[in-house]
């Protein structure tokens, strides 16, 4: 009897900051940036990790005209972006490293820089079970120093017990690309 | 007895006036017959050939033969295929999808034709059941080549399949036929009637830009020139980008405070000054563009998706972003994304069911088209709108 007494306490004390814990771990957020200096950004062709390379583009467009429409923060247009990275010579855009991100700056004129990878997207299947899932991370670079002063990953979709029981297919994959940007824009605005 | 006199009376006026108004009636529908007014108005126009965007086999000439036979009934002067095709060899002309300002300026001095009359066919399907689309533009000729009137028609065989489905169009010839009457319809009508009056059917609410960012700079009721770049095609559809444009040609067409630049021009001056758009336009490239045509804005965007299906099960898909980039500014002054499919808030019979992507991307556009004059910002952000990054 003493034992289960004992054990509920653990799980009372701990199961909270467990949770607490699993919540905060998606957000980074650098606590010495001045984020309210960011008025103009620059978003860098995200990287794809699924099999079709048109959702990393996809899904960046999406993005930037999220953050476009929240009116917080300017976006640079991606044909300037373009350009700016063939007259800094960035071999990889997807992952440029600090030293890129401060030559980029120098040229289109931003105040930081995004970076995405795209770890899936499309249909998932769990048995007979199917639905569509979405999961990407983005970074945010500072151009003075290329630091990183911002990351969050989200995760949409995907199978729930409803869709186990009844089926369905889950959410279109055009909704559940919202929602996860959606999410991100809420986080970098928090 | 009286009475009866003054009834008498009354009836032979009535008889007599009826009569006359009868016969006047008839008077005006007989001068009528006697003498068909020219619709077209004796308008001399050149007929480019068809240009195909369908990515797949069209009878190009078929169409283009049978829209002439329509014109020509309709009043206007057709130049002849022998003229036009001497006048194409002569001056080497290989692209008939649009018209630059050297060919206008020939074509008015060579033939003497006012305008040139530019058709593109964006589907055409023959599987039953048939689908249509086609996008035309009569553009003058001489030294300021503008566009006078643009249309377009996109019809599928089971668009009104009607009780037990005698509304059905199975044969595609016919279903072509429909399609090219609507188009000679519309281009005399524009002949006909005010411009002011042919804004048109609204689009539904359902094709509104799933985002949208309107920049306060945009001032409502001021005339802007717009020049409409292709859009870049990341999709499976060939040629997707081009049938953007056209749509959005058409869309801006309808609102009087859009004056578009023939895209015919812009891709001579892209192809001049040697601008090869990758990704989207950058500042410098729409400063060039911009500077040498005398546009305010520079429109482009993505396509993502651009489907049609073939046969009666699917549906059509279409995806992309328009983004209008502003000379004076050097600023991005609107910015949408845009999805839709066939079947989006149908619910019952298929009722609001949409069968090709050209009906649905011709509204999607003017939807876009709209929102970009609204003074109004209505605007789909995210929650946190207001703030900002803290």
């Amino acid at each position: 009897m003493k034992k289960i007494v004992t054990l509920k306490r653990i799980l009372i004390y701990f199961v909270p900051i467990f949770l607490i814990g699993c919540a905060g771990a998606d957000v980074y957020r650098d606590q010495n940036m001045d984020f309210g200096s960011i008025k103009t950004i620059a978003v860098m062709p995200f990287t794809s990790l699924t099999r079709d390379n048109i959702v990393a583009e996809r899904v960046r467009d999406v993005f930037i005209n999220k953050l476009l429409a929240t009116d917080a923060v300017y976006i640079v247009p991606v044909g300037e972006v373009a350009r700016g990275v063939s007259r800094a010579e960035i071999q990889t855009p997807t992952t440029p490293s600090p030293e890129e991100v401060v030559k980029l700056a120098a040229i289109i004129k931003v105040q930081a820089v995004i970076t995405g990878v795209v770890r899936e997207y499309g249909e998932v299947r769990s048995g007979t079970a199917s639905a569509n899932v979405i999961s990407l991370s983005i970074e945010m670079m500072e151009t003075q120093t290329g630091k990183v002063v911002w990351a969050a990953a989200s995760t949409k979709g995907g199978i729930n017990i409803w869709d186990r029981l009844f089926g369905g297919g889950g959410q279109p994959m055009n909704k559940i690309t919202l929602k996860a940007i959606n999410d991100l824009v809420d986080k970098l605005l928090k | 007895m009286i009475l009866s006199t003054s009834f008498s009376n009354r009836a032979a006026v009535l008889l007599l006036a009826s009569s006359l108004f009868l016969s006047g009636c008839v008077g005006v529908k007989g001068d009528d017959k006697e003498a068909p007014a020219p619709r077209g108005g004796k308008f001399s126009i050149a007929v480019f050939p068809i240009e195909n965007l369908s990515g797949r086999a069209a009878p190009r000439g078929e169409i283009r033969e049978s829209l002439i036979r329509n014109l020509k009934m309709e009043g206007f002067q057709v130049l002849d295929d022998d003229a036009l095709e001497k006048f194409m060899a002569r001056n080497r002309i290989r692209y008939t999808g649009g018209i630059d300002r050297v060919t206008a300026q020939a074509l008015r001095m060579e033939t003497g034709v006012e305008a040139v009359l530019i058709t593109s066919i964006e589907l055409y399907s023959e599987e039953i059941p048939p689908k249509i689309a086609l996008i035309s533009r009569l553009v003058s000729t001489g030294d300021n080549p503008v566009i006078l009137w643009t249309d377009g028609v996109g019809l599928a065989g089971d668009d009104s399949p009607g009780i037990l489905g005698l509304g059905l169009i199975e044969d595609s010839k016919t279903l072509m036929e429909k399609a090219l009457h609507v188009l000679s319809s519309s281009i005399t009508n524009y002949f006909l009637i005010n411009k002011e009056q042919r804004e048109g059917k609204r689009p539904a609410r359902k094709f509104r830009p799933k985002i949208a960012y309107r920049s306060p700079e945009i001032g409502g009721g001021k005339k802007y020139t717009v020049a409409v770049v292709p859009f870049f095609n990341i999709g499976g559809r060939k040629f997707a980008g081009e049938i953007m444009l056209l749509h959005f040609i058409r869309s801006l067409k309808r609102f009087k405070n859009y004056d578009v630049i023939e895209p015919g021009i812009v891709r001579q001056e892209l192809l001049r000054l040697r601008i090869i758009i990758e990704e989207g336009v950058s500042f410098a490239d729409a400063t060039l563009i911009s500077s040498t045509l005398g546009a305010d804005w520079i429109l482009n965007g993505k396509v993502m998706d651009y489907q049609d299906y073939a046969g009666s099960w699917g549906k059509p898909k279409v995806d992309f972003s328009a983004v209008l980039i502003e000379r004076k500014g050097r600023e991005v002054v609107w910015n949408s994304t845009s999805h839709n499919e066939g079947d989006d808030g149908v619910f019952f019979f298929d009722r609001g069911r949409v069968n090709t992507a050209y009906a649905m991307a011709s509204q999607m556009t003017q939807m876009v088209v709209k929102m970009i004059g609204e003074e109004t910002k209505s605007v789909q952000g995210a929650k946190a709108s207001k703030d900002r990054v803290k």
